[in-house]
């Protein structure tokens, strides 16, 4: 980029116009003052001062560090938008310091306010300079190349050689060779008596160079109109289980500022199976090698059920919603009597991993119509390390459950709603007994003639997430023009040859001088270019090497 | 598909046959260093001799058979100086017309068994590289020690380009020395048997979105040796103009001026930054596809942003008056620290979805 | 400008050519650095005058991105999360949308179709077990439902995301005797939601003799609240 020569003066001397002269301060439209310039003038000044800094490339290099510098806190800290269970943990262990970091907006860095302040201001400051030089480019597009200089030698590359062609003809030759490689040319006038060709090529660096940063522009438009319309939602799923895509179904919702809970596809999902395989053996043993989510789906009530399998690289596409698989566990299944021997509860209850090599799983049972609930240490393959329930491989080879008991109020009738996953214990009073251990098909007789739990036996739960992001392909889009206009700008050089000749001392043929120059020299090369062209226009007069000059 | 343990044994030795040729190879370029036969005056002597030879050029391209220039047409006019450095350091900066194999030749007996054995190793290292890859049938970059191993390929690779593109045989000793390094610590901390990849990185966008990374970060590890040269250089300059060392020192005139390796580095950088462009686009569709959004500041996508964001600024204040020299290639440096930590502490400390270091840790 | 791009030349002397307009005299500095003096004062107003047309268009194309930009991230982050807020819609005779038909199976294993409810006011209320709000309106539904059974209101259930072992259990130790639909899978919800939205558990719609919805109640509800709506929906005209 060229350089902004900001002055670094303030905006007394930056009010150009005013302040050189009566005429032009007329052709500002302002009153010829005699003295200091009016209050509109100093305003305007103070405007334009602070634009041209704005807009320079300094500020432009400390907001792009101010950019780096506060994306890094963002990686540090858990954040509110992707790990809200972190945030909290986070709260808790350090009491003091977490509401500073919240009041400065550090748990919701890329979401702040002084985030965002940042990067708009780099967006105005790559505007700000880019439409000048759009102006400024397609203004020199259209002015022809400079006249060549009088004296090439001064030029960093140039190459002289004799030729036997009158200067006329051999600069015409020149120009064809030139104009052959699609250069822009420009003669001298008709009644001029110097013989001169001036080339200029390379202006598409230029025009990739703005294309980059207006692509960026791009990115971030889409970005926004992804965040405005679009939406993410999440859904666990037990094997069997189906489900409507429909707000009071999903366990967890996020949409964009423009979109309601009724812009819902009408689809419906049923997972049929889920397999998760893990290496058996080796050095490897617990990874897992596969999962694979069969799920059968229709993409309007009544339309044909499809299936598909979902894998982790491998959404499923309805209309344009895309359905992911994210994470996965288990879900052991149990019954639960109450005093009076009557059925008060059989699910199929997700627990939460707590360990993702092993499978270690967390959960609670709530059957609240038995007064009654469980805390529950799932493991898919069972062992006894010490006393202590281990688990030794993912997959449920030897699965086992241990349950903690409670009686009492579990405080469900109260219209506070409460998570799932959780169980609250005040009040409530432990079953002697507890910790006990079962397997599939084993009973626990509660003590007390309280009821039983029996652990019936396992299936998997998925978890899958439902998003649709309009601004998703025109981002990629950008990203491409972006990427283009950058190869562009870097490998395309913008230079300028020029062709002088003069008649010999001799009377016949002339004296060509070749001279060049580039503008940058990113990719360097341009020595090899000047020397082939100057090898081609050289070639392209037939004759010049007999002669034996001087 | 299991893993072949034959290919897996065969990439370990490769590997560490690598290791001791490099070595063997930084010796030999520290040698010429030390005992090596001056080239300066071989520099100097030459640049005049480049118009004429650029003439000559003309003369021979312009057709097979055309009777060639004669020395007198081909005298200029003008003097005309192409690009060599001012600073009349070491260090011939255009490529001469003469072959590589004579260049190497004529650098001198220690440059040729350096050249040799980095040849070497580098036919040594890209074969580990291709074992690991058939050991496990998958691109072999799809845990950290994969991932060195084959950025440090890439980097010899890149540094091999450059120095016989550029004749800058003094570059041999600190980027294979840095070479050696990288591959030292991946073989003894970081080192990952074979293995096949969790589900999650099974899929094709591995051997795009990895492989550009691996691509982009080997050549910003040369931009940034070459940096650090910079600044030794430069600073050395400095205190000479300022009296406060002595001309001459043998060990800092060998290495190229100051400018031809501020130029080499800003290649260096505008070759890497499109790829690394290319790479974060690549792991943003991958990660569209696997963790259902294109970006979620994911702490190594933030670190990969980062890195971004200050080689753009190092390209831009290039760009700037006042801001070109010493302090660009801080920019540059702090730009390679970052990819650093996003390579070695974020992906392996930081719990996010990009996980896969295989590290334990 | 071309500033930069070449060094300075000395103008060649009366050789030079007098440009005639502002792009040519333009190009004219840039490589000569020097231009004729009489020109200087013209073409500085019309330069000085191109200039700040430039800057103009510049400043109001960036105002607006900058304007847009932060209308966007405004917007952006103050997304909606699902959230239930008490509110309750109630649509006037005239303006109410046709519930969907549908049958379905109940909890006990009985069909339930929507349409044999026509002629009567049906109280539908989607609920859980597992849902604290709905099992604390529950007894109120319990005691409107024994209420209302002699004045032509029928209570149906749609007992989401549930098992019937769970839902039975807890029926029964409320006292709730009409019948609810088995629906694990939210099917009915969302034919539901294509006419009215049913955005969380509990909600309750009534439902009139028309068999058109009537209103929309979101969250637990009191005894005077649906008495109010029972009201309002037993005037179909």
């Amino acid at each position: 980029m060229t350089d902004v020569h900001t002055p670094k003066s303030g905006p007394e001397q930056v009010t150009g116009p005013a302040a050189q002269g009566e005429a032009t301060a007329r052709a500002d439209g302002s009153q010829p003052g005699a003295g200091g310039s009016p209050p509109g003038q100093a305003i305007a000044g103070w405007l334009r001062w602070g634009w041209r800094q704005l807009t320079s490339m300094r500020t432009a290099l400390i907001l792009l560090f101010l950019l780096a510098l506060g994306s890094i806190p963002g990686s540090l800290l858990p954040q509110q938008g992707t790990d809200p269970a972190s945030v909290q943990q986070y709260f808790t262990s350090h009491p003091a310091l977490a509401p500073w970091l919240n009041r400065l907006g550090l748990f919701n860095v890329f979401a702040a306010p002084w985030y965002a302040a940042v990067y708009l201001l780099l967006f105005a400051s790559l505007v700000g300079c880019v439409v000048p030089r759009t102006f400024r480019l397609v203004g020199a597009a259209r002015t022809p190349p400079p006249r060549a200089p009088r004296n090439l030698a001064r030029l960093p590359h140039s190459v002289s050689y004799t030729s036997a062609l009158p200067p006329a003809a051999a600069v015409e030759g020149a120009a064809t060779v030139l104009g052959g490689q699609r250069f822009r040319l420009r003669r001298p006038a008709a009644d001029s008596t110097e013989h001169w060709v001036s080339a200029e090529k390379g202006y598409l660096r230029e025009a990739g160079n703005l294309l980059f940063h207006l692509a960026l522009l791009g990115v971030l438009l889409s970005i926004a109109a992804g965040g405005l319309f679009g939406y993410k939602t999440d859904k666990l799923l037990v094997e069997g289980q189906s489900f409507a895509d429909t707000a009071s179904a999903l366990d967890e919702i996020h949409l964009g500022r423009l979109v309601s809970d009724s812009d819902f596809a009408p689809f419906t999902l049923t997972l049929n199976k889920f397999t998760a395989s893990y290496i058996e053996s080796g050095e490897s043993r617990g990874q897992p090698s596969n999962f694979d989510a069969d799920v059968t789906y229709t993409s309007t009530p009544g339309a044909t059920p499809k299936s598909y399998n979902i894998r982790i690289n491998d959404p499923l596409s309805v209309d344009s919603l895309k359905v992911y698989l994210i994470g996965h566990g288990y879900a052991p299944e149990f019954k639960v009597t109450g005093a009076n021997g009557q059925v008060a509860y059989q699910e199929e209850t997700p627990f939460i991993p707590a360990n993702t090599g092993t499978f270690l799983s967390d959960g609670v049972v709530k059957a609240p119509d038995a007064s009654l609930g469980f805390m529950g240490v799932f493991v898919p393959t069972a062992i006894s390390v010490g006393g202590t329930l281990e688990s030794i491989f993912p997959a449920a080879d030897a699965p086992a459950v241990s349950l903690i008991g409670y009686s009492g109020n579990l405080g469900m009738n109260s219209a506070v709603s409460q998570s799932v996953y959780q169980l609250d214990t005040t009040g409530m009073t432990e079953i002697t007994g507890s910790p006990h251990l079962l397997v599939p098909g084993q009973t626990w007789k509660l003590p007390g003639g309280k009821g039983s739990i029996t652990f019936v036996g396992v299936k998997q739960w998925v978890s899958l997430a439902i998003t649709y992001d309009p601004g998703q392909v025109p981002a990629l889009v950008c990203g491409i023009l972006a990427l283009a206009g950058l190869l562009i700008s870097f490998f395309v050089r913008r230079r300028r040859v020029f062709v002088r000749a003069v008649p010999a001392a001799s009377g016949t043929g002339s004296v060509v001088t070749v001279g060049g120059l580039t503008r940058s020299d990113a990719s360097g090369g341009f020595e090899e270019e000047f020397a082939e062209l100057a090898a081609d226009i050289a070639a392209a007069e037939p004759g010049n090497q007999s002669n034996t000059g001087a | 598909m299991s893993v072949n343990l034959g290919f897996a044994q065969a990439s370990n030795d490769f590997l560490i046959a690598a290791l001791l040729i490099y070595s063997l190879a930084v010796l030999a370029f520290a040698g010429d260093y030390a005992f090596g036969r001056p080239r300066r005056k071989a520099a100097t002597a030459a640049a005049p001799a480049e118009v004429a030879q650029l003439a000559a050029v003309g003369a021979a391209t312009a057709g097979a058979g055309a009777p060639a220039v004669p020395a007198g047409a081909a005298e200029p006019v003008s003097p005309a100086v192409p690009a060599v450095p001012p600073t009349g350091s070491a260090g011939p900066v255009l490529p001469r017309r003469v072959g590589a194999f004579q260049a190497i030749w004529e650098a001198g007996p220690w440059i040729r068994v350096a050249v040799a054995l980095s040849t070497v190793g580098i036919l040594s290292h890209v074969v580990a590289v291709v074992c690991r890859g058939l050991a496990v049938h998958r691109a072999p970059w799809g845990n950290m020690y994969e991932f060195i191993t084959a950025l440090t390929c890439v980097a010899a690779i890149f540094f091999g380009y450059i120095v016989v593109r550029y004749r800058a045989w003094a570059l041999g000793v600190f980027v294979m020395g840095a070479v050696v390094l990288a591959l030292g610590l991946a073989e003894t901390l970081i080192y990952t048997a074979a293995g096949p990849l969790v589900p999650a990185l099974q899929s094709y966008w591995l051997s795009i979105h990895v492989t550009a990374m691996t691509l982009a970060t080997g050549i910003f590890f040369v931009a940034a040796v070459l940096g650090i040269m910079y600044l030794v250089s430069e600073r050395y300059r400095k205190r000479v103009v300022a009296g406060k060392a002595e001309p001459g020192n043998g060990l800092l005139e060998r290495i190229p001026s100051a400018q031809t390796l501020d130029k080499l580095t800003y290649r260096a950088v505008v070759f890497g930054f499109p790829v690394w462009t290319f790479g974060v686009i690549a792991g943003a569709i991958w990660a569209d596809q696997a963790w259902g959004r294109y970006w979620g500041w994911d702490p190594v996508e933030t670190w990969a942003f980062i890195t971004w964001v200050i080689y753009a600024a190092y390209l831009h204040a290039r760009a700037t008056a006042g801001w070109r020299g010493a302090r660009a290639h801080y920019i540059q440096l702090l730009g390679f620290a970052s990819l650093m930590t996003n390579m070695l502490i974020v992906q392996v400390f930081i719990t996010g979805m990009h996980s896969y270091a295989g590290v334990s840790g | 400008m071309g500033a930069g791009f070449a060094p300075s030349f000395r103008p060649a002397g009366p050789g030079l050519v007098i440009s005639r307009s502002c792009d040519q005299a333009r190009a004219d500095i840039g490589d000569t650095g020097v231009l004729p003096p009489g020109r200087l004062q013209t073409v500085r107003e019309s330069l000085v005058f191109k200039a700040k047309r430039r800057t103009v268009v510049t400043a109001t194309a960036v105002l607006a991105v900058l304007l847009a930009a932060a209308l966007a991230v405004t917007f952006l982050t103050q997304g909606k999360g699902n959230a239930a807020s008490d509110n309750t819609v109630v649509y006037q005779p005239g303006h109410r949308p046709l519930a969907p038909d549908f049958t379905a199976t109940s909890l006990t294993g009985a069909t339930i179709k929507m349409s044999s409810y026509r002629g009567k006011t049906v109280v539908l209320n989607f609920w859980g077990s597992w849902c604290p709000p709905c099992r604390d309106e529950a007894p109120t539904l319990a005691v409107l439902s024994q209420q209302y059974a002699s004045k032509g209101v029928d209570f149906l259930g749609d007992d989401v995301g549930d098992t019937p072992a769970n839902a039975l259990a807890f029926l029964h130790s409320v006292g709730i005797t009409y019948p609810s639909i088995n629906d694990p899978g939210y099917l009915i919800v969302q034919k539901f939601s294509q006419v009215a939205p049913v955005s969380d558990t509990p909600t309750t719609v009534v439902i009139d003799k028309t068999g058109h919805v009537a209103a929309m109640a979101l969250g637990a509800v009191s005894y005077g609240e649906m008495t109010t709506l029972l009201h309002d929906a037993a005037v179909t005209s």
